[in-house]
């Protein structure tokens, strides 16, 4: 045993480091074990007692990806050009939303960063014009003799404030929603990555997390214009039809609107109402550009939120609103919401109170506008369209048109969280159920086992004595690969799970390599011993480049791929760090304990 | 227990075999790659899936034509793992809450005493999309880059990084053109997607662990035996490293079909990925890279 006082001392202090790291695992599985295990009277007792260390535990053991613990996962990008047409406020003009089109267009198609886009294609078009005619800011010191660089690096900070501020946004939907462990972080310059384990109800989230809750008062637009431009769109589409039968006149052509929208409505202010499953097509109709034209400019159209009636077949139907342009009081000035039931039809809704400014200004509009309808928006949907009927001059208002309590709760809880600065979009979801991921666990358990019971018996009938040394070292390296884990505080995901069966296979390579040699090195006649020290030293340069190659392969995994991918790097790199150690350390020590004597002999196979 | 102990085999003349078995495979693949497209994954190309969990087994051609009106296209409907469980892809443009509200309330309609359970759902925008598929090309790119100068450095001959970087290469078309072609016909997933661009660059890794061990051992031999004609050294040193080639291939063999059998639904097409890598791969240490690199070092010989 002499010189290897330090390999036996790394090894031992490697061990050590490794338990250390995986002990909080160990017990916290213990404790999840006993708490299953307690009458269900006593468990939320123990829980609460224990409350902090149970917390800690958890926070120190070896976590487990959404794939084995089941829940979701999800990719939001914020709306930056939305954003950036919101920032310019009453600047924006025609040429501007062209070019921030174009630039989201341009910036999609090439890779490249939308803000950089706008401003070359900005100053393409006008070759000596400003942005400070769009963007002013008295904080930020943007004036009207800002350069267009300045502007630049302005709008960047916004962005990343916008992103900052959703982010913000999203952790405290996510907390009031009430989700153990939530992980929010940022992605890229716009995106925000939310993480939710053990989530089941994936609708509610959805609506939770996209919407940028803006709550709008809107006046309604005046039942004759309304029935004039209903009139132009159907007219247009009705030339359409006859001129889609190329040529072929038919009688009847149906028009492609109507098929999908029926024109009346229950009041003046609507243009119609469709199926649900319609509205999509509907949308799409009315949003070419040569319908737009024969729409008045102050009027938009808004779906209800919910159905205002089902046909017989059971057919949601929601009305298509005309509401005005200009958007009287925002949710900004909403200062608190609850929810509660509406006396007369016992639907859940939901009250709001107002700042004192909001308040003056509710009283003023409500005031002006007694007897007429005001549309409350949220999000571009219609909740409810109320006729005022006295002036309200406390800032009080509730929306109605919710459809369960649920809603309502969920609600509030964005109302109150505050606005999104820009809207946000779902780009990417992935959710696991619970059962999954417990299936996922048993399959990865399984293989993990399996695969390292026919290698080690493989390996033992192959190199003999030799073989039975690796296996100890292949087991140990398991060991280690959790231990690494846990202490880079990484998650286990089942492609990690597969990353550590491939390592069992692959890490027998480097023992391969030594005892194939140590083999070699008794063919030319060498003692046991001068066998084995040539055996260990030739084949260290092979071992080296072959490991050395794999972990290059493991960091440029890691670096391009995204969640599950991230966790198999991680396990292959751990992997290979264990594999060497085990294989060139371990096993160095243990064969050279056996052949302490001079006499000894240990079999190679 | 010995295989291989002192093997001799002539793998130079094995490799006009080789050159064959490697041409009509590349050949092959590259028609089917070029004619059928790549299967991509929603990963690469966007779109919606959803698995669900029955109580009793189901039919999937039922549930594609039960399908196919609300969701106003035809799905890709797939048994997964189990009879009582599909897998359903759609690439219907609506909100992601709305298609799956019209999936289960059809299913529910449909099969009213067989309720289902959505267990999983995978959604990828199409821009998502495209970062995906740029991000693992860049990966792709990039370690073959790393690989080819890291060899370099090693070995001081760019003929050798040529020949591992062209046995890559090989490996990974020839994976990906027998995906193609088994696509349709295996029960399992075969489509492209991040978790095989992760089995790519396994088998990349993999692979060239093999070739650097014979690479290596070419190295070394050229010190002992300075008077060895270049093409009896490199089939010396196959030789050599026979035994351990093997003996890796068969263990690291072991444990990814383990991982095919056992290892779930969800890593099928990796693991099958992984199997062929480690058969391909093999195989390209032995005949293609090493030939490769006779092949090149003639022709300089020549031209010198």
């Amino acid at each position: 045993m002499k010189g290897n006082g330090f390999k036996v001392g790394s090894i031992v202090a490697f061990l050590a480091l490794t338990l250390y790291y995986l002990w909080p695992t160990v017990q916290h599985t213990l404790e999840q074990n006993y708490i299953e295990d307690l009458p269900e009277a006593e468990r939320a007792e123990y829980v609460e007692e224990n409350t902090q260390r149970l917390q800690e535990l958890r926070q120190n053991s070896l976590s487990l990806g959404l794939d084995l613990q089941g829940g979701m996962h999800v990719t939001l990008e914020v709306g930056t050009a939305q954003f950036m047409k919101e920032l310019a406020g009453d600047n924006l003009d025609e040429e501007l939303e062209e070019v921030i089109d174009e630039a989201k267009q341009r910036a999609l198609d090439n890779d490249t960063d939308f803000l950089q886009e706008m401003i070359t294609l900005f100053e393409e078009r006008n070759p000596d014009g400003r942005l400070s005619r769009y963007y002013r800011s008295d904080t930020e010191n943007i004036t009207r003799r800002s350069t267009n660089e300045e502007i630049l690096t302005y709008l960047e900070q916004q962005r990343t404030s916008a992103v900052d501020r959703a982010m913000e946004i999203i952790r405290t939907r996510v907390d009031r929603y009430g989700v153990t462990e939530p992980a929010i972080f940022k992605q890229g310059n716009n995106r925000v990555v939310v993480e939710l384990p053990g989530v089941s109800n994936k609708q509610r989230i959805r609506d939770l997390l996209k919407g940028t809750a803006r709550l709008e008062f809107r006046l309604v637009g005046q039942p004759d214009q309304i029935n004039n431009a209903q009139e132009r769109v159907i007219n247009y589409f009705d030339q359409q039809a006859s001129a889609d039968t190329s040529g072929v006149s038919q009688q009847g052509q149906s028009n492609p609107l109507l098929e999908v929208l029926n024109p009346r409505g229950r009041s003046g202010y609507t243009f119609g109402y469709s199926t649900g499953q319609d509205t999509a097509r509907v949308n799409e109709l009315l949003q070419r550009k040569e319908v737009q034209e024969l729409m008045p400019r102050n009027i938009e159209l808004m779906w209800g939120a919910s159905p205002f009636t089902q046909t017989q077949q059971g057919q949601d139907l929601f009305e298509l609103i005309a509401v005005r342009s200009e958007v009287e009081l925002t949710g900004d000035v909403i200062s608190e919401a609850s929810v509660n039931f509406d006396q007369a039809t016992n639907q859940p809704r939901v009250s709001m109170n107002m700042n004192a400014e909001g308040a003056r200004r509710w009283a003023r509009i409500t005031g002006a506008n007694i007897g007429k309808p005001i549309a409350i928006v949220l999000d571009g949907y219609v909740y409810s369209y109320p006729n005022v009927e006295t002036k309200i001059s406390n800032g009080r208002s509730s929306i109605s048109g919710l459809e369960s309590v649920q809603e309502a709760e969920d609600l509030v809880n964005i109302l109150l969280s505050g606005a999104l600065p820009a809207p946000l979009e779902i780009i990417e979801e992935r959710t696991v159920g619970a059962t999954l991921g417990e299936e996922s666990i048993q399959a990865g358990f399984y293989s993990t086992l399996i695969g390292l019971i026919i290698v080690a018996f493989f390996m033992m009938v192959y190199y003999r004595t030799g073989g039975a040394i690796a296996d100890l070292a292949l087991i140990l390296n398991i060991i280690f690969i959790l231990g690494i884990l846990a202490a880079f505080k990484a998650t286990l995901t089942l492609p990690g799970i597969a990353g550590i069966v491939l390592t069992i296979g692959m890490a027998v390579d480097a023992n391969v390599l030594i005892f194939d040699r140590i083999r070699e090195e008794q063919r030319t006649g060498k003692t046991l011993r001068a066998s084995i020290e040539g055996g260990y030293s030739n084949a260290m340069s092979a071992i080296m480049d072959a490991n050395i190659t794999t972990f290059f392969v493991g960091i440029i995994l890691y670096s391009f791929g995204v969640g599950p991918i991230k966790g198999f790097a991680v396990t292959l790199m751990a992997g290979i760090v264990a594999s060497l150690f085990s294989a060139i350390v371990i096993t160095r020590v243990i064969v050279d304990y056996l052949t302490q004597d001079k006499s000894a002999e240990i079999s190679f196979g | 227990m010995r295989w291989f102990e002192t093997p001799d085999f002539n793998f130079l003349k094995g490799h006009k075999i080789a050159y064959y078995v490697s041409g009509i495979l590349l050949l092959a693949s590259l028609v089917g790659i070029l004619t059928k497209g790549l299967q991509y994954g929603i990963d690469f190309k966007g779109g919606k899936e959803f698995v669900l969990q029955f109580e009793q087994p189901v039919d999937v051609i039922d549930i594609r034509s039960e399908l196919t009106e609300p969701l106003g296209g035809t799905p890709v409907v797939k048994l997964y793992g189990s009879p009582e469980e599909v897998l359903i892809r759609t690439d219907n443009p609506q909100d992601i809450s709305e298609v799956q509200r019209l999936i289960t309330n059809t299913m529910s309609e449909v099969y009213s005493d067989n309720p289902a359970t959505v267990i999983k759902t995978d959604i990828v925008g199409a821009r998502f999309a495209e970062d995906l598929k740029r991000g693992a090309i860049n990966a792709i790119i990039f370690a073959l880059i790393v690989i080819f100068i890291y060899i370099l450095i090693r070995f001081k001959n760019w003929t050798y990084s040529a020949g591992a970087v062209a046995a890559l290469f090989h490996d990974v078309l020839i994976v990906v053109g027998v995906f193609t072609f088994l696509a349709d016909i295996v029960p399992f997933s075969l489509q492209i997607d991040q978790a095989i661009i992760a089995a790519f660059l396994t088998i990349v890794g993999y692979s060239l662990n093999d070739t650097v061990v014979v690479f290596d051992r070419i190295r070394e031999n050229s010190l002992l035996y300075k008077t060895m004609d270049h093409d009896e050294m490199v089939n010396k040193s196959l030789n050599d490293t026979l035994s351990r080639t093997v003996i890796t291939s068969v263990t690291t063999f072991f444990v990814v079909t383990i991982l095919f059998i056992f290892g779930g639904e969800v890593l099928k097409g990796f693991s099958f990925a992984l199997m062929l890598g480690v058969i391909i791969g093999t195989y390209s240490s032995l005949f293609v890279a090493s030939s490769t690199v006779v092949e090149i070092q003639r022709y300089k010989e020549e031209k010198a």
